[in-house]
């Protein structure tokens, strides 16, 4: 998994691509407690190159949106694949996260 | 810290005598073994999707509640779902409710007491020594069901657990668990395991009752 990362305004987007899963959650976690710890408050994760997650990768984006709302910040997720749309939509992701259908329409929603 | 099958065993108990609460013998033993598997996910040795339970790596922790389990995962020539090895790890409950028993005597906070019924039938119990353990645990409870806060992993992990064997009817009165209900629900859908822990204990019940009340 490489994961990119930039800046629109004041959004911090992060963007893993490939698998989402013990292999990586840690390195992935990693980049989502620094940008928090750099003092993003907007953190937008965008799926579109995501193919597959698994539950520790599921783990590490409650935790930022955990910490994100215990400091007044916001997150919000777009683009995800079928697959991984169901698995939110099972495990009760979708009431937890703001999931929009791509990078565009979550930045307006953010902005 | 205390692992979750420790923590499921002190709520599992009556505070008043140290007597086991009357919960079906099958939903202790789902939890149990969910408790088994959730903290395995949590030290990186195995990994879940909608479809498998993945072992990550076969490494032992060097916790004796865990390791058997792991072992059994690690020796499986097939890749099986979460509910399989739920199941598969409630046969061994008895070893590890013993385990997690053994070590909450040893480290001072459940005392054991043997008593004799009509000079036979032998009983055991476990009053608390020491009750800070408990009321952390149910503070951390009450603290997700009663907020709209995210919870963590780990309080998901035991709010799952909990509600799989009916500890929240002894928890809360019944007008407390009617209102947390939808948070319980919100909640525990949060981790597969725990998913796979309440498909196994109410495929049980469902069974139970349909034996209980044939349709003809």
């Amino acid at each position: 998994m490489d994961i990119g990362e930039s800046k629109v305004d004041s959004v911090f987007v992060l963007e893993p691509r490939g698998r989402l899963d013990s292999a990586n959650a840690r390195s992935f976690e990693e980049r989502v407690v620094a940008a928090l710890d750099q003092g993003e408050s907007a953190l937008l994760i965008d799926f579109a190159g995501l193919d597959y997650i698994s539950s520790a990768g599921l783990r590490v984006l409650l935790m930022g949106a955990k910490r994100l709302q215990q400091s007044g910040g916001a997150i919000a997720l777009c683009a995800l694949n079928p697959s991984i749309h169901e698995v939110f939509e099972i495990s009760g992701f979708l009431t937890i996260f703001a999931v929009h259908n791509d990078r565009a329409t979550a930045l307006a929603a953010m902005g | 810290m205390l692992r979750f099958a420790e923590e499921i065993m002190l709520l599992l108990l009556d505070d008043r005598d140290g007597s086991f609460l009357p919960i079906p013998e099958w939903s202790m033993q789902c939890a149990l073994a969910g408790a088994v598997l959730m903290d395995l996910a949590l030290e990186d040795r195995i990994d879940t999707d909608l479809e498998s339970l993945i072992l990550v790596d076969k490494k032992p922790t060097g916790d004796p509640l865990l390791d058997p389990t792991l072992e059994r995962v690690a020796a499986s020539s097939d890749v099986h779902g979460a509910r399989y090895w739920v199941e598969n790890t409630a046969s061994y409950a008895e070893e590890i409710r013993e385990g997690a028993l053994a070590r909450l005597v040893d480290s001072g906070i459940l005392n054991r007491e043997e008593d004799r019924f009509l000079w036979v039938f032998r009983s055991r119990r476990y009053p608390t020594i020491d009750g800070r353990a408990e009321q952390e645990v149910k503070l951390r409870i009450m603290g997700v069901l009663l907020s709209d806060e995210i919870p963590d992993p780990r309080d998901i992990v035991i709010i799952c657990l909990c509600d799989s064997c009916g500890i929240f009817n002894e928890l809360l009165s019944s007008r407390e668990l009617e209102r947390a209900r939808g948070r319980i629900d919100q909640v525990r859908k949060l981790d597969l395991i725990g998913q796979a822990v309440s498909k196994s204990v109410w495929e049980i019940q469902a069974s139970l009752a349909m034996a209980a009340h044939p349709v003809y």
